[in-house]
């Protein structure tokens, strides 16, 4: 769970929405995807992720409807809604400024900088 | 626009959804088996694959409450269980709830209703258009402090200024009757044809006056007010071009005057007609002055008092060329030309005592406030330990602050529900006891502005005080029972009780003032008696008793008829009542003593006069100190004139000099006065003001004007008794005139309502200012002795007696009490001043007020701190020291 905690603030809401874009999918399936995605490095605790899903979901970024599960229980699944795809959009343009801008900074060699 | 609109619906949505809980469990649980699964399939046994889960999934209370927070009605749930935990704090400590509440019910309430008294005479808009560009032009003099104007000047004025768009005169309202079937007594005023366009009055119905109506032998016409219209005319349009009968004289009506007209130096006034002054005359009438007038400006826009008042002064001094040149010195002299705003003008000699007023109410919230935020204080450092349990078991500090925040919320709100109440009740009592001429007291409301200022204020002092301690992270410390928290805010709580002490000093020392003020005045001697005498006065109808024989035919009547009811010891007739009101005056440069030189003109001031019967001595008890009184002979003499002179007078006519049976003319009149007597001073300027020097005539049957007739009636049985035989026998020679009777020392009392007044709402707020800074005091006394119980029990553990830990409580509360009252002192001495107009034969600085309030002040407060000191000293050392 630890890695969780060493998010960007935002990110999360980022990494949500952009999981949910592909499927509608439950709360373990959004963590399970995130892991394997990133290829385990960044881990969502569910201490996290709830409060996180119920603040997308007061905010009408995602939707949710009670469906079965894989292997056949019943399960919350999540949805992008309309305004979420369009949060998602902004979202991943911020995204792409802040990460392009923060790689500038670190990414400069010591010649640059003088 | 569009997406706001459907996150509002959304969350709209939850906010009325069922409550989720048993979702959010269910969806947790979910997670939670999935993830044990997922370790069995790797190979851990289930029970421990379910052991690691739940470590890796931390407290599940934790996420559901976090999850739940997150719901858009979530701090509507969490205000209410603010409140209902704020109010359980309140019923537990009840004592705390209710001189909390009541100190500001009674800040709110006393700040409330004063503002709504004091606004509209500082602040209210006045009736007419555009009332900033108007100002009052005139002269002012020594005697009369309110610019008035005579025709030689203005007309002069008018022709010649620049600084206004126009200018205008009213002359002032006069008695009058409106004769028709049933005749009513009116206020008829006489202003210049220009006079409402001027203010920007424009009539309601019909028209203003033409410029023909306003010349001399012009049509006759008048616009009568909308109350007139209403009472007499029930709102009849068809008043307009109606012939109406003003004393027995046709009179067009050509038009309604709004609703809130008001004469610009707000005299009653019923009937408005042009006053068609004889322009070409005001250069002869009056010794070439003109006659009196009260002249009003618009300034051209942009033009500024001080501009206008530059620009007209060369104009005041070309005319006093024109003056004779033995008036000219003396205007020079004695006058001054003055330019001010209409406000400055009508609020003139209210304004000293509206500013003393709004003063002392911000004095009395202020104190108040300063209650309060040391009750919250105290309250605060008493639940440390509850804060820090709280904080300990997870609130967080915004949480924290918010609880604290909602108590001073509710706690004002509450005062300011009660401060509503009493403001209504507490203006209800101003306009009671309030004097007559107190200008648009009657139009005072709880203004609710005011009302929402007030409750904002004590609102933000809530808040601020109730932070204080709440900001503070809650230290463990305090976790650990009784390890005293007491130090913390004892400096801030100090503080407020030296202001609220030096506060009410400033309050109490100016109460102080004006209440000995009011005592001098009421108890002074007036050198006249005022027990026991009626005043009797009626009015005649100009048109039953046109001429000045016929009245004197009735008032004849009057007094045998009155002299002969059982029980009157004596009847007088004057044309006017000592000590204030209106009455006759001579310049004393116009009484010319029989063979000496004229005194040199306009030296000396004025002199009363009056035109007294010898009753009037009788009645009212004026002791002769020379001479003897008027006799009922010498009325019926019709070539001989007589005299009796004011003490004051005499001293300055004669002195050294016998002053009996010397002789007096007056102006130029062509006939002698003979001087028979001397009476003792009588107060005649006003109850604050010095004597004037003064003469009485003989009032003869024959030659006396009787416009201004009383009859002042001394009785030795009671008032109530006696008025209904007088009345019947008045109503017996003519029933259709009015009476007026009224005892002499109800007239008096009236006269010293103003000061009544003033002394009385200064006291209530002294005496509010006093009661809340005891009250302060008392709680932090109270407090710290509280807080001290444990060091008191040790000290007397150790041999202290209770007299040395009486001294140490004491010994801190005396400090407070002792830096306040004499920061209060100071400032009350420096302050006072500002009250010296309104003092009656007593100083600003007067040592025995000043000594009377201090001793009050600090004993009360001693008082105020010994009763929780000696509580200290009945604590139990053993009792104390097992408290730990």
């Amino acid at each position: 769970m630890p890695p969780s905690t060493d998010l960007l603030q935002g990110t999360l809401d980022l990494l949500i929405l952009k999981t949910l874009a592909l499927e509608s999918m439950h709360g373990w399936g959004i963590a399970q995807r995130i892991q394997q995605v990133s290829r385990d490095a960044l881990q969502i605790g569910q201490g996290s992720l709830y409060p996180a899903l119920h603040r997308l979901e007061y905010r009408g970024w995602i939707q949710s409807d009670w469906g079965a599960s894989e292997n056949n229980r019943r399960a919350k699944f999540y949805s992008l809604t309309p305004a979420g795809t369009q949060q998602l959009q902004t979202e991943l343009e911020t995204w792409d400024r802040l990460s392009s801008a923060i790689g500038l900074i670190v990414r400069q060699t010591p010649e640059a900088a003088s | 626009m569009i997406p706001q609109l459907r996150r509002l619906l959304t969350q709209l949505r939850f906010l009325f959804s069922p409550n989720s809980r048993h979702d959010l469990d269910e969806e947790l649980q979910f997670h939670i088996d999935q993830s044990t699964q997922q370790k069995i399939a790797q190979g851990l046994p289930p029970e421990e694959a379910r052991r690691q889960t739940l470590i890796e999934f931390g407290g599940v209370e934790r996420a559901r409450d976090e999850s739940h927070q997150q719901r858009p009605g979530w701090w509507i749930e969490t205000l209410a269980q603010d409140i209902r935990y704020a109010l359980r704090g309140f019923r537990r400590n009840p004592v705390f709830t209710v001189t909390a509440i009541a100190t500001l019910a009674l800040g709110i309430g006393a700040t409330t209703a004063v503002f709504s008294v004091v606004d509209p005479i500082l602040f209210r808009a006045l009736p007419y258009g555009h009332p900033d560009g108007l100002v009052s032009i005139g002269l002012t003099q020594s005697l009369e402090k309110q610019e008035f104007t005579l025709g030689g000047f203005y007309y002069y004025w008018k022709d010649n200024q620049t600084p206004f768009e126009s200018l205008t005169e009213e002359g002032g309202t006069d008695e009058c009757d409106l004769t028709e079937h049933n005749p009513v007594r009116l206020n008829c005023a006489r202003v210049e044809g220009n006079f409402l366009p001027t203010l920007g009055i424009s009539p309601l119905l019909g028209r203003n006056f033409l410029p023909e109506e306003d010349r001399p032998h012009g049509p006759k016409v008048a616009l009568i007010s909308y109350g007139l219209w209403l009472t007499q005319y029930n709102r009849d349009p068809g008043v307009l071009n109606k012939l109406i009968e003003i004393d027995g004289r046709s009179v067009r009506v050509i038009g309604v005057l709004p609703k809130d007209f008001e004469m610009p130096r707000l005299q009653a006034a019923d009937v408005v007609v042009p006053r068609a002054v004889d322009i070409s005359a005001q250069r002869t009438v009056n010794d070439g002055l003109g006659i009196p007038m009260w002249v009003f400006a618009r300034l051209k826009p942009g033009i500024t008092i001080e501009q206008a008042y530059q620009a007209m002064q060369p104009l005041y001094q070309d005319i006093l060329k024109i003056l004779p040149v033995e008036d000219r010195a003396v205007f020079r002299k004695d006058f001054h030309f003055k330019v001010r705003s209409l406000r400055d003008r009508q609020v003139d000699d209210i304004r000293l005592i509206a500013w003393i007023l709004f003063g002392s109410v911000l004095a009395v919230l202020l104190i108040a406030c300063a209650n309060v935020a040391s009750l919250l204080l105290t309250r605060a450092t008493a639940r440390q330990r509850e804060l820090a349990v709280r904080s300990a078991l997870g609130a967080s500090r915004a949480r924290l602050i918010r609880q604290t925040l909602t108590e001073a919320v509710l706690l004002s709100l509450a005062g300011a529900a009660a401060g509503c109440g009493l403001a209504a009740i507490l203006l209800k009592i101003f306009v009671a006891i309030a004097p007559a001429g107190i200008p648009f007291l009657g139009k005072a409301a709880l203004d609710p502005r005011i009302l929402l200022f007030t409750v904002l204020l004590a609102l933000f002092s809530g808040m601020l005080f109730g932070l204080v301690p709440a900001l503070k992270r809650p230290s463990p410390g305090a976790l650990a029972a009784r390890t005293t928290p007491s130090g913390n805010h004892a400096a801030l709580r100090r503080a407020l009780v030296v202001g609220q002490v030096s506060v009410s000093m400033i309050l109490l020392s100016g109460a102080g003032l004006l209440l000995r003020s009011f005592q001098n005045l009421q108890s002074q001697n007036l050198g006249m008696q005022t027990h026991g005498i009626l005043t009797v006065q009626t009015s005649l109808t100009l048109q039953r008793y046109a001429s000045s024989q016929k009245k004197m035919e009735f008032y004849r009547q009057v007094e045998g008829a009155i002299r002969r009811i059982p029980g009157i010891t004596s009847v007088g007739i004057s044309d006017s009542l000592p000590p204030a009101g209106w009455h006759g005056g001579r310049r004393y440069a116009d009484l010319l003593v029989d063979g000496r030189s004229a005194t040199p003109l306009n030296t000396g001031g004025t002199v009363t006069c009056r035109s007294v019967t010898p009753g009037y001595f009788r009645a009212l008890g004026i002791p002769l100190v020379k001479g003897q009184n008027f006799t009922e002979e010498q009325r019926d003499l019709p070539n001989e004139h007589f005299m009796i002179l004011s003490r004051l007078l005499a001293d300055r006519l004669f002195p050294q000099q016998n002053p009996l049976n010397q002789r007096i003319r007056i102006g130029l009149d062509d006939f002698w006065y003979t001087i028979v007597g001397v009476a003792s001073e009588v107060r005649n300027a006003d109850l604050q003001g010095d004597n004037e020097p003064e003469f009485y005539t003989l009032r003869r049957y024959s030659d006396s004007n009787w416009n201004h007739t009383i009859l002042t009636v001394e009785t030795t049985l009671p008032p109530d008794t006696v008025v209904p035989w007088i009345r019947s026998q008045i109503s017996h020679l003519d029933p259709t005139v009015p009476v007026d009777i009224e005892p002499m020392h109800e007239r008096i009392s009236k006269l010293a309502d103003r000061p009544r007044f003033e002394s009385a709402l200064l006291g209530f707020f002294a005496f509010t200012g006093l009661l809340m800074a005891i009250i302060g005091l008392y709680g932090v006394t109270a407090f710290m002795v509280a807080q001290r119980t444990q060091e008191v029990g040790v000290r007397m553990a150790l041999g202290a007696s209770r007299s040395s830990i009486l001294r140490l409580i004491l010994w801190d509360g005396v400090r407070l009490i002792a830096l306040g009252t004499t920061l209060g002192l100071g400032a009350s001495l420096a302050l006072s001043r500002l009250l010296r107009t309104m003092l009656f034969s007593i100083g600003p600085h007067d040592p025995v007020t000043f000594t009377a309030v201090t001793v009050l002040l600090a004993l009360v407060a001693l008082i105020a701190t010994l009763l929780p000191a000696s509580s200290a000293t009945k604590v139990d050392p053993v009792v104390a020291l097992r408290y730990e």
